[in-house]
């Protein structure tokens, strides 16, 4: 009993998009792991937070061809990251040299470890046939030929480059085997080649020749939906590169001169190869710094041997010769030529389509989920948004649901992999039935805030894959309390509750259409924590404040981290983002690998590229803390004639929030203040803050601290608060921030009847009006300075006067 | 470095603190070891590790304790929504689940925090993360502690 755990989570599923138009289809993919059958049924979701004090969940059956009952069948995923190069002639070698520089990252694994087993390097080997390089259960290189073996005498060092090659001549059945650390301690034993004669030579089958993993089997499985039929085991943890393979067995001078590879270019004739003798025996040089943006890994030798990348390794990786001379791949991608291969990574889970939805072309633009059930208390929601067809908005509000942070946050492991979460949220952690599978089912993947297995960061997150905090009835440990998509629903339910008309669209809809996607509505509205946007989206939301838009900013830490679409997939699947050297990071990137593979640029947070987030939300990210929120209260400014409309039927003196279902108050989770050195115009109106009511579990963020010094909580620095603010914007538009991201969850207090969801009303009222805003009073058009608040400053930013 | 109590006067002061706190956030979707303005809000915290500098000073060391550190971090898990919680084990090993530790059903949510700490009062050595506590494994950065 100690020890048992029930069955859970037998029902997971995914849809292929998470914003469908108007007339479109979505596949739906279940996973249904012990049941006959279960039930799917179309649902309008409206309240996913279960806590006895909020209204509780709400959903809405909608009538659909899709409602049913349907046969259950087990889906698994198959992670992990590899390259495979379709079997050709040339790659059936007799006689070969294997050669590359590996970087491993998990050398041997501990007992009860997910992904149990050896390592393949590369190679063309599968079920005791064929040739590779592995690392062995002990970390050791080896040599495999059919099932002969031969193993290097020290196993490797992790996280260092080291040069290994495996020689086989045909004829006399000689191996030799070299394992060469680039770096050699002064204790490290002397590294040395081994040698074996073999009995056979490697048979051969049509397996592809792989990196990082080899085929199950011999032969495809005709029913798998893994790319040709290939299902992969043996993963391998780290880096690749520079990896050869020549067609006879080569002197160690041959393959030191090798290591160049095509080399083309060395003379007028353009030979293959590093000199005359050995272009003649080069089968393939694969050159991994090559369009790294793609899903291919090209092949710079004769034959064209071409690969395709599956799974979604990290590119624009540091390689075994990088001399920090340049730090991005896209200045000079010679010393980028490795790709770090995981055994959780994930790309697409690349189940079978249980069913095809085709969204009615009259179906109202809002938030659904097939919802599943079975007979024996399983439950699973796949949740999904309808758009509007571009440029035909069917309301004036639009609701922004942050697809790109829902897949920032995608599955995340913060409670079982990350020790002092704990001390992060100032309590202990509560995980849910969907923290305790993934902590098992490593193969779901991770979210952008865990490390791989081998502890490097996670930059990239698919959406093709079931996401379990991708829901509704789903708490997050950070909050005890909804968190993204289910908080977003806290004010999905309010507009509703309200009586609202609106339409819903998405991160990715904005990124990808463009101006055009939102400048037909009058207000937008975010959701509870847009964190997480690429560019595209911001100069969207740019354009439209430039022409008269008003913008809700109804959440904390909004646009805070750059974010780009792999192109390489479709449509928002994929998501990129690097943590550099600022900003709250739960991991950082290597040196030299900050720039993403997707574009080439440089990632990390929007503000140190240029794009302050107060100068897309009005207010910027100050503090976080997730113990427990409070209330803000109303400031001077917000009797300013500018804004006093929004405090209609507010006394000056009430509590803004003194409640809530995030944390039990408004103001709290991530703050925003008012900042106009950091992106918040001049004139912006700050309107109620709750500086002073934070507990010391609010901390500055790290990169507003250059010195670490004490002070920096929340019983103790006043500028960790959530301000309030609003600012106009050109062409009679408008920006009010309410900056925290538990706001929302105290919009359903006492039945909807309280005041942040007066004050809510009064803003959205005013701004979703058509035509411009009412202008300004002339008065108050004059040029203000960003340090007019603060002229003892003297002009100063905070870093230049080392206030720390 | 702060050392776990190991007095009985001053461990049951320290359980009382927390167990007022429980009973001050029953029915708030947030927790704290501090006192609030009345039962079931969250506002106007005071006390607890507020005024207690001991007490926050034992937590923060327990709460930064590695996932497996002294037989694994000790957990809360939801069973059945908003109805059932349980304490478990997390193992530190990634596909090792964590365990259940008994098999106590709390009927909040918040109770599981002061039982937990009691819990940890036992686990934890008084003293940690002192010259005489060195170790080789202090030679490469684990996580948070050690």
């Amino acid at each position: 009993m100690t020890d048992m755990y029930p069955a859970l989570l037998r029902l997971t599923g995914y849809g292929s998009k998470w914003s469908v138009e108007q007339g479109d289809s979505i596949d739906f993919f279940v996973n249904c792991d012990g049941p006959a059958s279960y039930r799917a049924e179309l649902v309008k979701l409206i309240h996913g937070d279960t806590h006895p004090s909020g209204p509780g969940v709400k959903e809405e059956v909608i009538d659909s061809p899709l409602n049913g009952t349907y046969p259950g069948q087990p889906q698994t995923i198959h992670a992990g990251s590899y390259a495979v190069v379709l079997d050709r002639r040339p790659l059936r070698v007799d006689s070969f040299t294997m050669q590359c520089w590996i970087w491993p990252t998990m050398p041997t694994k501990v007992d009860g470890y997910w992904s149990p087993g050896e390592q393949m390097i590369m190679g063309k080997w599968a079920d005791g046939r064929g040739y590779g390089l592995f690392l062995d259960l002990d970390g050791r290189v080896c040599l495999r030929i059919n099932g002969q073996t031969l193993t290097a005498a020290e196993p490797v060092r992790d996280r260092a480059w080291h040069f290994i090659a495996a020689t086989f001549d045909a004829e006399t059945g000689c191996a030799v085997l070299y394992h060469e650390p680039q770096i050699r301690y002064a204790l490290d034993p002397k590294p040395e080649p081994v040698e074996a004669v073999f009995t056979e030579r490697a048979a051969h089958t049509a397996v592809p020749f792989t990196f990082a993993a080899h085929p199950s089997h011999t032969e495809p499985d005709g029913t798998s939906l893994q790319p040709h039929g290939w299902v992969m085991t043996d993963h391998y943890n780290g880096k690749i590169d520079a990896a050869r393979l020549c067609s006879r067995a080569l002197t160690r001078l041959e393959i030191e001169t090798m290591k160049l590879g095509s080399a083309a270019g060395m003379d007028e004739r353009r030979g293959v190869g590093p000199s005359a003798e050995l272009g003649a025996a080069m089968v393939a040089a694969w050159d991994f710094n090559l369009e790294i943006p793609t899903r291919t890994i090209v092949d710079s030798g004769p034959y064209r041997l071409d690969g395709e990348l599956v799974g979604l390794p990290a590119r624009g990786m540091t390689g075994h010769n990088w001399s920090g001379t340049q730090v991005s791949w896209s200045a000079d991608h010679r010393e980028y030529g490795a790709i770090h291969f995981h055994d959780d990574d994930v790309d697409d889970a690349r189940w079978t389509v249980d069913f095809t939805v085709t969204v009615p072309a009259d179906l109202p633009s809002a938030v659904y989920a097939v919802k599943l059930t079975t007979n024996e208390g399983d439950e699973d929601y796949i949740p999904f948004m309808v758009r509007t067809p571009l440029g035909a908005p069917q309301s004036k509000i639009a609701v922004i649901m942050s697809t790109t942070d829902y897949m920032a946050y995608a599955n995340e492991h913060q409670a079982s992999n990350f020790g002092s979460l704990e001390a992060l949220v100032y309590r202990t952690p509560i995980m849910a039935p969907q923290n305790i599978f993934l902590s098992v089912h490593r193969e779901y993947g991770y979210s952008l805030y865990d490390t791989h297995s081998d502890g490097s960061g996670v930059h990239m997150s698919s959406r093709l894959r079931p996401v379990l905090n991708f829901r509704p009835k789903c708490d997050s440990v950070i909050t005890q309390a909804p968190w993204q998509f289910n908080a977003d629903l806290h004010l999905i339910d309010w507009l509703i509750q309200l009586g609202y008309d609106f339409d819903v669209i998405t991160d990715e809809d904005i990124s990808y259409d463009g101006l055009e996607r939102i400048e037909g509505y009058n207000v937008l509205l975010t959701g509870s924590h847009p964190e997480h946007k690429d560019g595209r989206y911001l100069d969207a939301i740019h354009a439209y404040k430039d022409r008269g838009g008003r913008f809700m900013y109804m959440g904390g830490d909004g646009f805070y981290w750059r974010h780009t679409f792999h192109s390489g997939y479709g449509r928002g699947e994929i998501t990129e983002m690097r943590r550099c050297e600022s900003g709250i990071r739960p991991w950082q990137a290597q040196p030299g690998e900050y720039y993403h593979q997707s574009d080439g640029k440089l990632g990390g947070m929007w503000r140190f590229l240029g794009r302050d987030m107060a100068a897309v939300s009005g207010t910027s990210m100050v503090a976080q803390g997730f113990d427990v929120s409070t209330y803000f209260k109303r400031t001077p400014e917000s009797d300013d004639p500018r804004v006093a409309w929004a405090f209609d039927g507010i006394e000056y003196g009430e509590r803004l929030g003194d409640f809530g279902l995030v944390g039990g108050g408004a103001a709290g989770a991530e703050l925003d203040n008012v900042d106009t050195t950091l992106g918040s115009p001049p004139h912006t109106l700050l309107v109620a803050t709750s500086a002073g009511l934070h507990t010391d579990a609010y901390l500055t963020v790290t990169e507003l601290i250059l010195t670490n010094a004490p002070g920096h909580t929340g019983t103790q620095h006043p500028r960790i608060r959530a301000d309030m603010a609003f600012h106009e914007t050109p062409n009679g538009g408008g920006v009010w921030s309410f900056s925290s991201i538990s706001y929302c969850g105290s919009l359903s207090h006492n039945n909807y009847d309280n005041n942040i969801s007066t004050l809510t009303a009064n803003v959205l009222n005013r701004f979703a009006q058509d035509g411009p805003l009412p202008a300004p009073d002339a008065s108050g058009i004059r040029t203000r300075g960003r340090f007019e608040s603060t002229p003892a400053l003297n002009y100063h930013l905070p870093e230049e006067v080392g206030s720390g | 470095m702060i050392p776990i109590p190991q007095d009985d006067a001053t461990r049951q002061q320290m359980l009382d603190e927390i167990q007022a706190s429980v009973e001050d956030f029953r029915g708030v979707p947030g927790f704290s070891v501090l006192r609030t303005e009345r039962p079931g809000s969250a506002i106007g915290a005071h006390a607890g590790i507020q005024d207690d500098v001991r007490l926050d000073r034992v937590l923060t060391r327990m709460r930064m304790q590695p996932t497996g550190a002294f037989g694994g971090k000790l957990i809360i898990v939801c069973t059945k929504l908003e109805q059932e919680w349980r304490i478990a084990r997390l193992s530190g090993i990634r596909g090792v689940p964590p365990k259940f530790i008994d098999t106590r059903v709390f009927a909040d949510e918040q109770s599981a925090q002061a039982e937990i700490f009691a819990m940890r009062l036992e686990q934890y050595p008084a003293e940690d993360g002192m010259p005489e506590h060195c170790t080789p494994a202090w030679k490469a950065r684990g996580e948070n502690w050690a």
